[in-house]
């Protein structure tokens, strides 16, 4: 239990340098514990509705592979993340029903608002908010979570989504005037 | 966001902050031994990968595998029918615990799908070609022995109505061979009953109507015991598929949540043959069902990991829709990846038993 209790007070970096260099176990469930919630909430808000435990798992299965390219230039979370949003696209490729999402991550996202179902119109309170983030493309959506939710500065958007900090910008915006739009609706 | 007028700039600052203060799911009690269990299976594969470097050893390994499948192919020639059988079923035989159980955590599984294991393994015996009749009677004595006071099988959380549900249809499909199972099964369509949502589903997540991946194997089950004369099952059965016709999309696929745009050709599969077959006395549900399956492509998958719950539940819904050759297509690739080995993406769940289990029942 002492030498756990030390683990969990390591910070992220180095123990991912304890799985990178000596496969260690007990690292590797602490920072489990630490950012399945994270993820948890990354791939319930990105529409999955049933198996986001399963890409939880794919992620850190993931994240555990490439253990030995970690090196700690980026932050920690910046890292899964990207490891992450890797899990769900080829989630999203493997779904054929979803490919039309997977070619809009990589392009701009259309400047049109989706309206909502009449069903989204009879929902209220937080499952509003909920709707009308489900209601946005997915390239305003996922800026909205890992901006918003998760908290991390446009930068760190930019460089795990790959796009430049001024799109990451005008996504913010048009993702906050579509939901704001979507809630006046209402 | 720099330029934004203050009064814009508020507006959407009360949004940021309304959607950070929303509550965040939480993980279930046993994703995080979940995760671990499947970094240790990929830590063996590693470790094994490690031990078998040089092309030395490989070609020790060819031989030594060859001359076991020479050993096996004699033993398959000359010993007793339980040895014979190509798919698992002898392995499924071999690897049952005294208790009459199968032991999940002994083959890469979660303890906590005991249950279902123990019932689809009994299920892959019996459909298998004489032989084990004692195995199954010890699996139906376990299954009856795994029964709670409320009448159901034991886990928490998702694991309860899966094992619930997969329970329940075994011991349907077994009860006419050993009818002392039939307290057991009344009792367990008592809480399947119990557990449906008032529109017809049912879910393990609160202020769920019903999902279609718990829903087509409750209804499975209570179509198996309505076909055997069983009351109790005939209301809840005729809720639980007009649900699932709810669930079905113009494109022939089946949402996990009714008002959902989730899909997944697992989903789909398994709904089409619930449709099928326990829909067959309702104007217009096999329709849909085959309608569903035409939308499956049998096509192999190129992904390095296998499904063998997407694949078994194809084989169902194309036999059941009388496309016997796509069946056909998918149950080779089935054998094909068990033959080879190849890693199942529910490994960590159900381990090598449920992998094995599944392709025995698909094989037949």
């Amino acid at each position: 239990m002492t030498w756990h209790a030390q683990l969990t007070d390591l910070d992220d970096a180095t123990l991912m340098f304890r799985v990178r260099d000596g496969d260690d176990r007990d690292a590797f469930a602490v920072l489990v514990k630490r950012h399945q919630k994270m993820l948890l909430n990354f791939f319930a808000r990105s529409g999955v509705q049933y198996d986001y435990e399963d890409l939880v798992q794919q992620t850190f299965l993931r994240l555990y592979r490439y253990r030995e390219r970690y090196v700690a230039t980026a932050k920690f979370t910046t890292f899964v993340f990207l490891l992450a949003r890797q899990v769900w696209i080829d989630e999203l490729r493997r779904r054929k029903r979803h490919e039309r999402l997977v070619d809009g991550l990589a392009a701009e996202p259309p400047p049109e608002h989706v309206a909502p179902t009449a069903a989204e119109a009879t929902a209220s309170g937080g499952m509003d908010l909920e709707r009308a983030l489900a209601a946005l493309p997915e390239g305003l959506r996922e800026v909205v979570e890992l901006g918003v939710y998760q908290d991390l500065p446009y930068a760190e958007v930019a460089e795990i989504l790959g796009i430049p900090v001024g799109t990451v910008k005008s996504r913010m915006f048009n993702a906050l005037a579509k939901m704001r739009t979507f809630l006046e609706k209402k | 966001m720099n330029e934004l007028a203050p009064a814009d700039a508020a507006a959407f600052s009360a949004l940021a902050g309304c959607l950070r203060a929303m509550p965040g799911r939480e993980p279930s009690a046993g994703l995080t031994d979940r995760i671990l269990s499947a970094v240790d299976t990929e830590r063996g594969l590693d470790r094994r990968r490690f031990l078998m470097p040089s092309p030395w050893w490989g070609t020790l390994a060819a031989s030594l595998i060859a001359a076991l499948s020479l050993i096996a192919v004699y033993q398959q020639r000359t010993r007793a029918p339980a040895s014979e059988q190509p798919d698992g079923a002898a392995w499924l035989a071999a690897s049952q615990e005294p208790d009459g159980t199968w032991s999940p955590t002994k083959h890469g599984g979660a303890e906590a799908y005991r249950p279902a294991l123990t019932a689809l393994s009994a299920l892959a015996l019996d459909r298998a070609p004489g032989g084990f009749a004692p195995q199954i009677q010890r699996a139906c004595d376990a299954l009856a022995a795994l029964q709670g006071a409320d009448g159901a099988f034991g886990g928490e959380g998702r694991a309860r109505l899966y094992n619930h549900a997969i329970t329940t249809f075994a011991l349907a499909t077994l009860c006419p061979k050993h009818p002392a199972l039939k307290p057991a099964l009344e009792r367990a369509l008592a809480y399947v009953s119990a557990q449906q949502t008032a529109q017809g589903g049912w879910d393990y997540e609160p202020r769920s109507e019903g999902n279609a991946a718990v829903t087509t194997w409750q209804v499975r089950a209570l179509a198996c015991a309505e076909a055997q004369g069983f009351e109790a099952a005939k209301t809840p059965l005729r809720k639980g598929l007009r649900w699932l016709r709810g669930a079905a999309r113009d494109d022939g696929s089946i949402a996990y949540h009714r008002a959902s745009t989730a899909c997944s050709d697992s989903l789909t599969a398994l709904a089409a043959y619930a449709l099928i077959t326990a829909g067959k006395a309702f104007p217009g549900l096999p329709e849909l069902g085959r309608h569903a399956a035409g939308s499956l492509s049998a096509a192999p998958e190129k992904a390095a990991v296998a499904d063998c719950y997407r694949d078994y539940a194809k084989v169902l819904a194309f036999e059941s829709s009388g496309a016997a050759a796509r069946a056909e297509t998918v149950r080779r690739q089935m054998l094909a990846q068990q033959k080879a080995a190849q890693p199942d993406q529910w490994e960590s769940v159900g381990g090598k038993l449920y992998t094995t289990a599944l392709t025995a029942l698909a094989s037949r």
